[in-house]
């Protein structure tokens, strides 16, 4: 596969919440506006290209026997420089996100590409993984975010959007709602491929 | 053997190298990061307490050591005074009272004379609806302008949490008084 593709198969293919449902947790949880859905998928995605380049930097070197504990090494050290840098230049994002930060350490997303992907490829290949597979999650979620901020609140990154009187559902707002706005998402990818594969 | 051996050594010397990389980190966000939780917790307390100043108190704040905890390590509380034409006419300071559960912490106004020109819950645990309505300005108000003894009608039902609101504003009063000549 040439870097392009490896690029691109994570906006479409293999974006993570919705075609491989991974990396849930955040998904669900932080999505109730559209900038918190940019902002944990932007964090997300600099500890991804990171991990994914000093993965497959170091992976020659890292024994078979002890790569999961390497792999968690490298990834917790992105994620505390992202949450100190956020604590101090981002704050007010830093306080929606909160207990989500430091949860980007057992996000099954970097882990699953460190593991399948980047230490069995070179940095460039793993690069381009990182930013593609970072870059349709921080969409997905933004996605995610903007129909539960719409529905859930009537704004869309925060302007008031709807007709005067519109009375929001607070229920897209709750974790269920995140579900449901999931659900419908995934169903309409499916039901595009589907067409596709008709054609 | 040989593989155990490479085994430990690559896992410290990446250990070694995060760690070395997150000190770094660290001492450079340190300052931002005491920055800015002064300013998106204390700054709303100070604005509210403090009128009439045209020096930034946030900026201008200073630490002043009022004691040592139980390990001798020196306890600073921070001030933020309000200057006039570069002369310090008022300062916020933040006082502490037990409440009903845990403690309530108390940003308090204090003139040069000693008076409380306003205060400003900004941390407290107590019952919501019941203790909680100590941040009402209803509550809050009565403590304008009092000097000396500190005497206001407790809310009825929270006793406890109106008497740790005057405790804090208590507190913080008698620190302005003790330091008065650094301060003023």
């Amino acid at each position: 596969m040439s870097l392009r593709d490896e690029f691109t198969k994570g906006l479409w293919q293999t974006v993570p919440p919705f075609r491989l449902v991974l990396g849930l947790c955040p998904t669900l949880a932080v999505t109730t506006t559209g900038v918190n859905g940019i902002g944990m998928g932007l964090a997300t995605t600099f500890v991804l290209i990171f991990s994914n380049l000093f993965v497959s930097l170091l992976r020659k070197l890292i024994p078979p026997q002890v790569r999961i504990a390497s792999f968690i090494v490298i990834i917790a050290s992105f994620v505390v420089i992202v949450e100190l840098v956020m604590q101090a230049y981002f704050y007010t994002l830093f306080k929606v996100l909160g207990i989500f930060i430091p949860l980007i350490v057992v996000n099954c997303i970097i882990l699953g590409r460190a593991e399948a992907f980047a230490s069995r490829n070179n940095p460039l290949m793993a690069l381009a993984d990182g930013l593609g597979i970072g870059l349709g999650f921080t969409i997905s979620l933004f996605v995610l975010g903007c129909i539960r901020e719409v529905l859930g609140s009537g704004t869309i990154l925060g302007v008031f959007i709807m007709w005067p009187g519109f009375e929001p559902f607070t229920f897209m707002l709750k974790p269920p709602g995140a579900f449901v706005a999931l659900g419908i998402v995934l169903g309409f990818m499916n039901l595009i491929s589907h067409w596709q594969a008709r054609r | 053997m040989r593989d155990i051996i490479r085994m430990v050594v690559v896992l410290t010397s990446i250990a070694a190298a995060s760690g070395i990389a997150l000190s770094a980190v660290y001492r450079i966000t340190r300052e931002p990061i005491e920055y800015q939780s002064i300013k998106f917790v204390k700054e709303p307390a100070v604005k509210k307490v403090l009128t009439g100043y045209d020096n930034d108190p946030i900026a201008d704040r200073k630490k002043i050591v009022v004691g040592t905890d139980e390990r001798g390590r020196p306890l600073e509380v921070t001030v933020f005074p309000a200057k006039r034409g570069g002369e310090v006419f008022a300062v916020a300071i933040e006082g502490r009272g037990k409440g009903y559960h845990g403690t309530i912490g108390v940003m308090v106004g204090i003139g040069k004379d000693g008076g409380v020109l306003d205060i400003g819950i900004t941390s407290h645990s107590e019952t919501p609806g019941v203790g909680s309505k100590v941040t009402e300005p209803s509550f809050t108000d009565q403590f304008r302008g009092l000097k000396g003894t500190v005497a206001v009608d407790a809310l009825s039902g929270a006793t406890y949490s109106s008497r740790g609101v005057v405790m804090a504003v208590e507190q913080a009063a008698g620190l302005v008084e003790r330091f008065r000549e650094e301060l003023f």
